[in-house]
């Protein structure tokens, strides 16, 4: 499929989706709002780790800094703005830690990136205390919910959409160039350093724009609630078991991923975490390659009739 | 089309079973989600679940809740919210526009209530939530919201007002960076310098600090009076652990939250807490109705309550329980009866003012051959206090 057919297909299920508003019930959009809500985590992690092989466990802290953006904004700046400002903080932030710490790699890259999230935490929790005496804060004005989900629906494309550019553009040639062998890459002319620190940062933009969009649901803001590494594990197993080599398959797998484990919650509230840990191992075993590797048998298969 | 019809199938499969059977149609239907994973789970496994579940067992072997003269059984709904904010308030939507409980209890700590309350509000589903404290909470006059804890400053009065009458002169302070401590560590400075009691040394910490040996060693050399620690649990077992380690024996020894639970005691040694002070409010000892609850939890659950938390959370149910009996299921009417209304709980009186109780007063405790006993106020007293504090063994 060409960029403009994605993109195409993009718009399609978007304006489907946006129509959910109207016929779901409150509970079920909120279970909605909440998968489309890891789609557009999952997709923008894999943005960057999927053709590059990085292991990023930032999320949580982007995230998080895009939720204090909308915090520090309750009440002036309106909330189309916030997302948006949630997002610029949180590639800026990213691009600037990104420069410095890129050039590591498999386990030091992942913990690195697990330490920013404890750095960007008391960051915010150090400054709240010593500049305006408090470390949480009320959002009292919040938007209607579907408001909230239009805005997370809008980002979220917005993140599938940037996926497909970048895939099928000159930076995702870079980054696949970088993910298989990054010296030989160079070689060839791609800018490692550049490439790396662009699609970082834009992979953060959309995860910080997601935490100003969500923020506002919330009504009390504290490092605790945002910084939940929850948030972070959950989109790298998403990712990872959609097939974060794809676009596709993170997002199936948001899709999948949530509804199974709220039908297991709901059913199961004991032993949910058992069965969920139990289903997990075994996509691990039989279906390394994640849920997107099921396309590409039936592509295969469909190609040998 | 193999993948489609599979994701389309397990969809399906998966919605119609989340469309949750309705129950019996004379049960009343009560619903909470709650913190059985996650950081929240210890402090909501200790506190505040198992009284949830302890009082429906009660009630229904009672013959069940009385409603308009009928007696009802009660169907407790609960799920986990894996201490995730987004996953505690999709739960709520579900209970109370799919399922619509006829109540609702609340979920655990300070942030997930903040988050709840304007749910709770549009729905109007009274919430006497047990383990949420912080004149911030108020400040949203959410008028569906009944905490049933102290709030800072009427506990750190209590504590500063116990301390001059023994005439400390000198004081440290360490507080946790999250609100509780601040709002604390802010009521308690207000206090001891209305009570000229000085403050020699004030520091903080991060939530999940692992080691503050190099802080108690400074505030040692300082020889205050007393040391305060306005703390959460895993700190509490902290501080005691190293300030015993550093044999730092300040004549009032005293930590926040978690000094009240039975685990504290065990874990650190019924002799090494011997005359630690912390929050407290009751022991089996402060009455009758107590001495029940505390038989009762122990019977069914083969543990004893904390000192703190769980009998404000027993206090709350009870609370729920008469208004329903008063007025029926009418929420409208259930807020508005327990607004108004002095109630006789587990721990004395509770009556709500502008959403605070104001009927609990602020409570010092101290743990004395192996139970927190309540030093003060006299009134409330379960034994007479242990000052100063005996060595560390």
């Amino acid at each position: 499929m060409n960029s403009r057919h994605a993109l195409l297909a993009l718009l399609a299920g978007g304006l489907a989706l946006a129509a959910l508003p109207w016929l779901l019930s409150d509970f079920l959009l909120a279970l909605a709002l909440s998968c489309v809500m890891y789609a557009g985590l999952a997709v923008s992690w894999s943005m960057f780790c999927g053709p590059t092989n990085y292991l990023s466990l930032a999320t949580a802290a982007f995230f998080g800094l895009g939720t204090y953006v909308t915090a520090w904004g309750a009440g002036a700046l309106p909330y189309g703005l916030s997302v948006l400002a949630g997002g610029l903080v949180a590639a800026g932030f990213a691009a600037l830690i990104g420069a410095a710490v890129l050039h590591l790699r498999g386990a030091y890259f992942a913990v690195i990136t697990f330490g920013m999230g404890e750095l960007v935490r008391h960051g915010i929790t150090y400054y709240e205390k010593a500049f305006e005496g408090t470390v949480g804060r009320i959002i009292a004005e919040a938007p209607e919910s579907t408001t909230v989900y239009w805005m997370v629906l809008l980002v979220s494309m917005g993140a599938v959409a940037a996926a497909v550019l970048v895939r099928d553009h000159r930076l995702g040639l870079a980054l696949r160039g970088i993910g298989s062998d990054e010296e030989r890459a160079q070689t060839l002319g791609v800018n490692a350093r550049r490439s790396k620190i662009a699609a970082f940062a834009l992979s953060a933009f959309f995860a910080g724009a997601l935490g100003a969009a969500m923020a506002v649901r919330w009504t009390y803001i504290d490092p605790l609630t945002v910084f939940n590494p929850f948030i972070g594990f959950q989109t790298v197993l998403i990712a990872m078991v959609g097939g974060a080599q794809t676009i596709l398959g993170p997002i199936a797998s948001a899709v999948v991923f949530g509804l199974l484990t709220e039908f297991l919650r709901l059913q199961f509230p004991y032993l949910f975490l058992v069965i969920l840990g139990f289903l997990l191992i075994l996509l691990v075993l039989y279906l390394p390659g994640g849920i997107a590797s099921l396309f590409e048998r039936w592509r295969w298969r469909r190609g040998n009739v | 089309m193999g993948i489609v019809h599979f994701v389309r199938g397990a969809a399906a499969v998966a919605l119609a079973a989340m469309a949750a059977v309705p129950a019996l149609a004379q049960d009343v239907r009560i619903g909470y989600a709650i913190s059985r994973s996650g950081p929240g789970a210890p402090g909501a496994q200790t506190s505040q679940e198992p009284n949830y579940i302890m009082w429906a067992e009660q009630v229904n072997a009672a013959g069940g809740l009385n409603v308009g003269g009928k007696k009802r059984k009660i169907e407790l709904i609960g799920y986990d919210d894996r201490t995730d904010a987004e996953t505690m308030l999709r739960t709520y939507e579900k209970l109370m526009t799919s399922d619509k409980v006829d109540l609702i209890l609340p979920p655990w700590g300070t942030g997930l209530n903040f988050a709840l309350m304007p749910l709770a509000q549009r729905h109007g589903y009274p919430m006497l939530s047990p383990t949420a404290t912080g004149r911030k909470l108020l400040s949203l006059k959410n008028p569906y919201f009944f905490p049933l804890l102290q709030q800072p400053d009427v506990m750190m009065e209590a504590l500063a007002t116990f301390l001059k009458a023994r005439g400390t002169k000198t004081a440290a302070v360490v507080h946790v960076d999250e609100l509780f401590g601040l709002e604390q560590a802010a009521a308690l400075e207000k206090a001891f310098k209305e009570k000229g009691i000085q403050i020699i040394e004030k520091k903080s910490y991060p939530f999940g600090v692992k080691d503050l040996q190099p802080v108690l060693r400074d505030i040692k050399a300082k020889e205050p009076g007393a040391f305060i620690a306005l703390s959460y649990p895993p700190d509490t077992f902290l501080i005691t652990a190293q300030s015993k380690a550093l044999a730092f024996n300040p004549s009032a020894f005293y930590a926040a939250v978690g000094t009240a639970f039975p685990i504290y005691r065990d874990k650190m040694g019924a002799a090494t807490v011997e005359g630690v002070m912390g929050l407290g409010t009751w022991n089996p000892k402060s009455g009758p109705a107590a001495k029940a609850y505390f038989d009762a939890h122990v019977a069914r659950w083969k543990k004893e309550p904390d000192r703190w938390a769980s009998a404000h959370c027993w206090a709350g149910l009870q609370i729920l329980q008469q208004a329903v009996e008063k007025v029926g299921l009418d929420r409208k009417k259930i807020r508005d009866y327990i607004a108004s209304t002095e109630f006789d709980t587990v721990i004395g009186k509770i009556r709500f003012k502008n959403g605070e109780n104001v009927s609990t007063p602020g409570v010092v405790s101290q743990w004395q051959n192996g139970e927190f006993e309540v030093v003060w106020p006299p009134e409330r007293a379960t034994a007479s206090s242990q000052f100063p504090k005996p060595g560390w063994n």
